[in-house]
């Protein structure tokens, strides 16, 4: 417990936007609806974390859809961990972004 | 129209890349990919084309971010708290600083500078003896009148010249109160300072004393317009012609003067015998040797059969006792500095398979380096102190160089020694966490002082409190590998070693 990071409401929230499949920055902002400001370099900070990391995609699937290349992001498990735990301290997040397995109960 | 422009996507596109200068170079290309990606999709997403300009404003903060946590940029590394690079900069701005601060000082600047007279080392200022140092003018003009010939074997050049305040009318209806010297007309022929060109025409006309003005006064109240050369103004109910501009910095004589009118011998006559000014002289080769002695004394037998006693002092020795105090201060604190601070730095065991040559230089090329920053950072100071607002001349001014040059390089080359002291002798930051160790009752069975830390993780520093024949001086022990583990890699390689 004592190693778990301190996040922002903030950052949980994109963690949790994260967990609930919105893995790419915009996407993360149309759940969350912060700015890309705050989205961002919150991003990079639980990466630097190493609560999420990111990867590019194939070029094949962008090829197919016709679209730059994207970068998206997903959780480690460290995140995972540190998602648990901050569930404890703000009860209500998963309620606000329902993770994949409440969304299909 | 002009809204369209500004939220298009080019505009967009401009904005990005904009941004992307902030990011660090070695992470541009990637960012600069996935920002565009991203904004592809906001393009396609967003109804609002302001929108999709705010989310690429956006950008902006986390560019900022990225070079914010940026652990390999240059200057992250430069400042980082206890760095030698931190020190190092630090002490080069201070020095820098004062330099600046120097040339912006007129007396300063002065102070810096060698005499711009030709000749310098054969000028001599005569006073009355033991009041040399007084600003005030001591001679009176029947003495300088009686030298011009009975001082013949002694110099080839006697000038007079007698500070006073005059109002002087710059135009129409406009007046101002200006330090103006009447002086010989030879002054500025003493000095070897070039003879104002308009002064020589005079011949042809009705005599008129000619007046030059300091650059200062020129731009003021003349608007530094040449075409005033020639023009004739009113000192205080005297018609005097302007005939130049006296170039900044070429007066270092005594007297804060604003402007010079230049008197004939026949009409220097004619003012009072007791007008008192001060004489300037230039020394024959085989006269007095001011070259060599800095202060001589001339008696002069009257007919009385009473002797009056002046002194010579040589302009150059003058214009040289600024550095002079510094050298001699330099020396001085150098005397002293054992007297406040020990001069060893501990004792440091070689590790030759551990640290290359070079490495095992760097702490004593540090030391060096702080040493010959420090010696431009008193020096400047001092004469930014001293001759802030007082003149060169000034005893008071000098020995506000003396005591601020002897305590600054004292305290200085003090602080330089003990910041050496506490660094580490491989990464040389300032070693942290200092902690007590031991107890003093205890002091013959085990040693009791202060114990600091290398953050990066190359050693222990033992500072004993009170040093005994086993103990003396300060000791470094260098942490071997089992130590390792406290030491985070992302810390060892922040602090850019190996």
């Amino acid at each position: 417990m004592a190693n778990e990071p301190k996040l922002s409401h903030t950052a949980a929230m994109i963690l949790q936007a994260i967990h609930a499949g919105q893995v790419y920055g915009f996407s993360v902002m149309e759940m969350t609806g912060l700015p890309s400001g705050t989205v961002y370099p919150a991003m990079r900070r639980l990466e630097r974390d190493g609560l999420i990391v990111s990867k590019w995609e194939q070029q094949s699937i962008a090829d197919a859809e016709q679209r730059p290349l994207r970068k998206y992001y997903k959780l480690t498990r460290m995140g995972q961990s540190a998602l648990e735990a901050i569930y404890k301290r703000y009860p209500l997040l998963e309620k606000l972004i329902p993770s994949p397995e409440v969304k299909r109960v | 129209m002009i809204r369209h422009l500004v939220h298009s996507l080019p505009i967009s596109h401009v904005i990005l890349r904009v941004a992307a200068l902030f990011v660090p170079h070695r992470e541009r290309e990637e960012w600069l990919a996935e920002w565009r990606a991203e904004l592809w999709h906001v393009w396609r997403s967003c109804n609002h084309q302001a929108e999709v300009t705010a989310f690429c404003f956006g950008a902006f903060q986390d560019a900022l971010w990225l070079r914010g946590n940026n652990k390999h940029s240059v200057p992250r590394r430069l400042f980082r708290p206890g760095s030698p690079w931190r020190c190092g900069l630090s002490l080069a701005i201070w020095a820098v600083a004062g330099m600046l601060i120097c040339f912006c000082l007129p007396g300063a600047r002065r102070a810096m500078h060698p005499l711009p007279y030709r000749d310098a080392g054969d000028l001599v200022m005569i006073s009355r003896a033991g009041y040399s140092s007084e600003h005030a003018p001591t001679i009176r003009l029947e003495e300088y009148q009686a030298w011009k010939t009975s001082t013949r074997d002694l110099f080839t050049g006697l000038a007079f010249y007698q500070p006073m305040r005059k109002r002087i009318h710059v135009g129409r209806y406009q007046t101002a109160d200006m330090s103006v010297a009447r002086a010989t007309s030879n002054l500025f022929e003493v000095l070897h300072l070039p003879i104002p060109v308009t002064a020589r025409d005079q011949m042809n006309r009705p005599y008129m004393a000619s007046l030059v003005l300091s650059q200062k006064v020129w731009k003021k109240y003349f608007h530094g317009d040449a075409g005033n050369a020639g023009h004739i103004v009113d000192i205080a109910g005297q018609k005097v012609r302007i005939a130049g501009v006296m170039a900044e910095d070429s007066w270092q004589l005594p007297g804060q003067i604003d402007a010079w009118v230049f008197e004939d011998e026949q009409h220097m006559d004619a003012l009072p015998s007791s007008t008192r000014g001060y004489v300037l002289a230039h020394v024959k080769a085989s006269g007095l040797s001011p070259h060599a002695v800095a202060r001589r004394s001339m008696t002069v037998f009257r007919d009385t059969g009473e002797a009056d006693r002046y002194d010579c002092v040589s302009l150059e020795q003058q214009a040289q006792l600024p550095f002079f105090f510094f050298v001699f201060t330099l020396f001085l604190a150098c005397l002293a500095l054992p007297a406040t601070t020990p001069l060893p730095l501990g004792e440091y065991p070689v590790h030759g398979d551990r640290l290359p040559s070079i490495m095992r230089f760097r702490r004593w090329f540090f030391l060096a380096a702080k040493v010959s920053l420090i010696v431009p950072i008193v020096y400047f100071s001092s004469l930014d102190l001293a001759y802030a607002s007082l003149p060169i001349d000034s005893p008071a001014a000098q020995g506000i160089q003396f005591v601020s040059s002897f305590f600054g390089f004292l305290f200085a080359f003090r602080w330089a020694l003990q910041d050496q002291r506490r660094r580490c002798p491989e990464c040389l930051r300032l070693l942290t966490n200092p902690a007590r160790v031991g107890q003093a009752s205890r002091n013959f069975l085990a040693w009791n002082g202060t114990e600091l830390i290398c953050a990066v993780g190359h050693g222990l520093l033992h500072i004993p409190e009170i040093p005994t024949s086993w103990f003396g001086t300060q000791r470094w022990f260098y942490l071997d590998s089992s130590w390792s583990s406290l030491f985070s890699d992302t810390y060892l390689a922040s602090a850019g070693t190996s």
